[in-house]
């Protein structure tokens, strides 16, 4: 029997963060310990029953293609699936799936209890065990006083820090709904020298669907054949289908609102912390954007075996009776039973530009963060950060050297490189314009980007790694066989192309650049030729369909790529002295020794520092021989 | 050097008409661009005397073609020198090649930059490397007020607004296509394309015959009546071309003298003393110095000891216009004090006047390693001329395929572009415009 007190890695929090980190700490080879305040909440989703989205679809395949949990578990749990974008460009398209809110969690309970080396512990941590002399982290203690030593110990503790939950003027302390905050961790935390600062997000109130009158209401089916978020799922893997349906607010649920601002705790004064720009609760749209009579709400549904609804677009911090009043006023909620008040949260979080790129704290050596307490929200954005941390924290027991993709490998890399170079003011979420390389980060070639690295880091066993080549192969031998394939004008084929595609075939031309057409798609041509395809793959023949239309961009991206990566990968020491970096403006030193980024390239993304900045940077590193320029893996 | 490198480009000497022009290009596309100049393959080290193409293919020049090939070279890259005739026209259009070629202009001390980072230069010379990064790049910040920025600053701001507003539409039908947004339809997508892009066209245009007519930067001489302005131009120029007594209100018409500072094309302008007058002719006088001091490079502000103007003549200059001011008939006064930013000097003994000369060549840019206005404002025409390709990529991918999100990349690129003259408008600012445009989330 092993000590059930010493880990290599120990996770706190079991939430989309923690349960990612730990399965990944795990999988690496560290003998991985889960701590959490309740066994019965792990994988909970404190908020709307939905998993993917335009950005967020991206970093739950990513998360996938690195042996994560996400996407499995919103494939067993998806009873509403689609693809948004979807007459738009691949690099846009996005999945996103209504999840039943029990099967989510079912799903990621098994696969945390089934991980070899991972083991759960329930109680409440409140205090971390740090060495004043050496800064480092090696363990925690919980509640009832017992002692956990790690090398690493990873904190995903998500909006219960100081958690704070309004409703109308009545506050009370709480880390989600019916969960107590953690205060006593909080208040260990704020001793430490970390930023810290208060955010907030909200929620809107659960209905009864069986006391809503569907039958007024659109109805928005799921997409048929049904998207899959798995690499390695299908179709088989979801459970029974339901629909979405549709409603608007109206003017009069505006006028209950208007009349009723000054009750809201958002209009009182009493939050301090700062809510998303992009995720407005209904006050706040009501007010903002006075001119629109009516906003739209989806009506979500929580699972198969609840009637209860999640009425996505009236989140609220308005006490009860006005909530029920507005409710009340919308088409098909006249007799809607709120089953949940809505309410806003106010929590701690710490500024994110104190990380390193392995979201290791700068001032704590072994202490990782992940997910929202670094000022994200988003169950994607924390599982993202979670798989991250918990790899690094897992490498760091090994003494290997810390790895986080870069911008231009995955979303994950923008995520934690916007949190670690800019920070944030509001609460992070992902979104594609967020990443300049945008062509390149598609969600069909996540597994691409990815897997590869994954093998590498342990992430990724053998079915996936076989089924990945398998992918790769089918690719790559459609594409010798079709640039070999040339189609003369008036020819058979040609004939047989204009026929399916109702297009003009002009002159003799390679079918690679036939294919750069909009009209005409591989799917299609293998359909009329399967003979020209010697590996018929569906998601091999949109690869490479996708990869042929785009790669014009990719060549100039890539180039791109190249051209900055020259020095961006080049460390600067910790101790490096900013003030010794001669023409340098006071301002952009403040800034550096401030922030004390770990990379020439990180440096250059801080704002305000600018290309001569970085130039007399580099000159200075060079003249104090520090100058390295590596090529490789380093964040 | 087989690495993928940025390829830079510059003019590395300033013109005087008559002198030897050099442009020089460092990085992976030397040898591409050398072909598209000199229409032949360029063996390293090999000095070739040859016609040089522009880039509609024209002769333009016949001059010395130089290729280095890394890391054997100043830089440690691939470079290219081209030697010309040294008349700005020729040079711009050496340029334009190696731009359109995927070059960019450099930045003030790249060169030297580069070389010591491929350890080219040792410690001991790199000690100025530092410096001249800091120095060129304070300059060039004013140089950019004079250029595209300070003149068409609103032109550039409209661009810039033009531009935010297409990508906020695009940008948002990609990354919010579930929220009830009133997205445009295309074809309105396409006016606001069209209007960007004839901004943008416009601007360009005018830009660029304002560098081709400005050969050398224009110096205002300004100042009360009799303070010795016109003395002083005739002690630039070294000729007795004013007219000079003791009246108050001499001189009326505008008088433009080229002088040549090592090599360098400077234009110095002396204008009417100002003050308030009855007289219609010195009224005239007046006002046309004003219309030369709203067009300066710089103005030479001349006081002369015991009658300093009062603080409203000053508060009269224009904005964004640097001024130095000059204290003159030093032989009058002894034991006057050196101001700080005051250059004192006699027009009548010559004394300060080497000094004077040297401020001025400084200001022009003329330091063998800065660079001054002429430079900036090529940069900002070579971000403006890029941004505007990319604009029209983008409106064609709207148009042809309505592809969105090549169109937004397109439109992204040009925003990198004009983020160089305008100072950085980042994913977040864009996110910002959006949200407060559109109500968006749940
Ligand atoms: C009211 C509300 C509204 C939200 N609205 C949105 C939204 O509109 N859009 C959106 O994308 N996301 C929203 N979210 C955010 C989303 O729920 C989170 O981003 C996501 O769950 C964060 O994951 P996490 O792993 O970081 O933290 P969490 O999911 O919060 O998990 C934290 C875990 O840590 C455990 N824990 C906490 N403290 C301790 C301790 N001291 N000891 C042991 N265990 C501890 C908890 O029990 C829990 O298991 C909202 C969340 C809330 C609560
Ligand atoms: N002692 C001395 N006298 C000078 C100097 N410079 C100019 N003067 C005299 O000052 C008087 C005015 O000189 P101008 O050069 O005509 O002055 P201005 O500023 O051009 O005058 P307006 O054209 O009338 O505005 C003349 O008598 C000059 O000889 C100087 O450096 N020293
Ligand atoms: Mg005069």
């Amino acid at each position: 029997m092993s000590d059930q007190t010493k880990y290599d890695v120990i996770v706190v929090g079991g939430g989309h963060a923690g349960t990612e980190a730990a399965l990944a700490s795990s999988r690496a080879g560290a003998r991985t310990l889960l701590l959490t305040h309740n066994i019965e909440t792990i994988g909970q989703m404190s908020c709307n029953p939905a998993i993917g989205g335009i950005g967020k679809g991206h970093l739950v395949k990513e998360i996938d293609a690195l042996g994560g949990i996400m996407a499995k578990a919103a494939d067993a749990a998806g009873i509403h699936i689609r693809t948004l974008n979807a007459r738009k460009g691949p690099a846009v398209r996005a999945t996103r799936s209504q999840a039943d809110r029990a099967l989510y969690r079912a799903a990621i309970r098994t696969a945390v209890e089934n991980q070899q080396g991972l083991h759960i512990f329930q109680q409440s941590v409140d205090d971390l065990i740090v060495d004043e002399a050496t800064n480092r982290c090696s363990g925690v203690v919980t509640e009832s006083g017992l002692r956990f030593n790690a090398v690493s110990v990873v904190l995903t503790v998500g909006t219960f820090l100081g958690g704070k939950i309004h409703i109308g003027d009545v506050q009370q302390a709480g880390g989600r709904a019916g969960d107590a905050p953690s205060n006593a961790l909080a208040k260990r935390l704020r001793a430490l020298p970390f930023r810290v600062a208060r955010l907030k997000t909200g929620t809107p109130p659960r209905i009864d669907g069986k006391t809503i009158d569907y039958s007024q209401l659109e109805a928005q089916p799921g997409d048929t054949p049904r998207p899959v978020f798995s690499y390695l799922g299908s179709e088989a893997d979801h459970p029974e289908q339901v629909h979405c349906h549709i409603t608007h607010t109206n003017e009069k649920t505006h006028e209950i609102i208007n009349a009723n601002l000054g009750k809201s705790a958002m209009y009182s004064g009493n939050i301090e912390g700062v809510g998303p720009r992009y995720c407005p609760s209904i006050e706040d749209k009501v007010v903002r954007f006075a001119d629109k009579t009516s906003h739209q709400i989806f009506i979500e549904p929580e699972g198969l075996n609840t009637h209860e609804v999640y009425p996505n677009g009236i989140s609220t911090s308005l006490p009860f009776s006005v909530q029920l009043d507005y409710v009340h006023s919308i088409k098909g909620f006249e007799n809607a039973h709120i089953t949940r008040a809505g309410y806003a949260i106010e929590y701690d979080f710490f500024d994110p530009r104190d990380l390193h790129a392995s979201l290791e704290t700068k001032f704590i050596d072994g202490l990782y963060f992940a997910g929202q307490i670094n000022g994200t929200t988003g169950y994607e954005e924390a599982g993202a950060q979670g798989l991250v941390a918990g790899i690094n924290a897992a490498r760091a027991v090994k003494g290997l050297e810390a790895w986080s993709p870069r911008r231009n490998e995955a979303y994950i890399g923008v995520l934690i490189d916007d949190l670690i170079t800019r920070g944030t003011l509001e609460p992070y979420r992902m979104f594609t314009s967020r990443a300049e390389y945008r062509l390149l980060l598609r969600e069909d070639n996540a597994d691409l980007r990815l897997t590869e690295k994954g093998r590498e880091l342990g992430l990724v066993n053998d079915n996936r790694w076989q089924q990945f080549n398998n992918k790769v192969e089918a690719i790559e031998r459609n594409r010798e066989s079709i640039a070999k394939w040339f189609v003369h004008a008036a020819s058979d084929d040609a004939r047989k192309i204009e026929q399916a595609f109702d297009v003009h075939v002009q002159k003799d031309q390679q079918v690679l650049d036939l294919l750069r057409r909009p009209e005409i798609d591989c799917t299609g041509l293998q359909k009329i030729f399967p003979d020209r395809f010697p590996v018929n793959n569906k998601a091999a023949l949109l690869q490479l369909e996708t990869q042929i239309r785009y790669q014009g961009y990719i060549e100039r991206q890539q180039e791109e790529i190249e051209k900055q990566s020259r020095y961006s990968e080049s460390r600067i020491p910790q101790s490096f002295d900013y003030a010794n970096v001669s023409g340098l403006s006071s301002e952009v030193q403040q800034k550096l020794s401030e922030q004390r980024p770990d990379t020439v390239g990180q440096a250059s993304r801080i704002p305000g520092v600018t290309p001569a900045a970085v130039s007399l940077l580099l000159v200075s590193l060079k003249k104090q021989q520090l100058l390295d320029r590596r090529v490789g893996q380093i964040a | 050097m087989s690495e993928n490198t940025d390829t830079i480009a510059a003019i590395a000497t300033a013109s005087g008409k008559g002198a030897i022009g050099i442009v020089k290009i460092s990085g992976a596309r030397s040898l591409e661009i050398a072909s598209l100049i000199t229409k032949q393959t360029l063996k390293p080290r090999q000095a070739r005397y040859t016609p040089f193409f522009n880039s509609f293919g024209a002769v333009i020049d016949q001059g010395v073609a130089l290729y280095f090939k890394g890391p054997n070279s100043y830089t440690g890259e691939d470079v290219l020198e081209l030697q010309s005739h040294g008349n700005h026209v020729l040079l711009d259009q050496l340029l334009d090649v190696a731009t359109n070629a995927g070059a960019r202009v450099a930045r003030p001390g790249e060169f030297t930059e580069r070389a010591f980072l491929n350890d080219k230069i040792d410690l001991a010379q790199a000690e100025a490397v530092s410096d001249l990064i800091e120095a060129s790049t304070t300059e060039a910040a004013s140089a950019a007020v004079r250029s595209l920025q300070g003149e068409f600053s609103a032109e550039i701001q409209v661009i810039l607004e033009q531009l935010v507003n297409c990508r906020v539409y695009i940008e948002s039908a990609l990354d919010f296509a579930e929220e009830e947004i009133e997205f445009l339809k295309d074809s309105e997508l396409t006016d606001r394309f069209t209007t960007l892009e004839s901004s943008v066209t416009q601007l360009l245009q005018r830009s660029e015959e304002g560098v081709l007519l400005r050969d050398g930067i224009s110096i205002v001489i300004a100042g009360l009546p009799n303070v010795g302005k016109s003395s002083l131009l005739n002690r630039l120029t070294g000729q007795d071309t004013a007219i000079v007594t003791d009246i108050a209100g001499t001189t009326r018409d505008v008088l433009k003298e080229e002088i040549n500072i090592d090599g360098m094309p400077i234009h110095i302008v002396d204008t009417a003393g100002l003050r308030n007058s009855d007289d219609p002719i010195e009224q005239e006088g007046v006002r046309r110095a004003h219309d030369q001091i709203n067009q300066a490079d710089r103005i030479l502000f001349v006081v002369e000891a015991g009658c300093e103007p009062e603080q409203s003549l000053l508060d009269e200059l224009p904005d964004g216009i640097p001024v130095s001011f000059v204290l003159n008939k030093a032989d009058l006064q002894s034991g006057i004090q050196q101001l700080e930013n005051m250059l004192l000097v006699s027009a009548k003994t010559g004394e300060g006047i080497s000094q004077l000369r040297e401020h001025i060549k400084q200001c022009a840019g003329f330091e063998k390693t800065a660079e001054g206005a002429l430079m900036a404002r090529r940069r900002h025409i070579d971000a403006l001329t890029k941004a505007q390709s990319h604009i029209r990529s983008g409106h064609r991918h709207l148009q042809d395929s309505s592809a969105g999100e090549l169109s937004a990349e397109e439109l992204r690129l040009a925003q990198d572009q004009l983020n160089l003259i305008t100072g950085e408008f980042t994913s977040d600012d864009l996110l910002g415009e959006i949200f407060s445009r559109f109500c968006i989330g749940k």
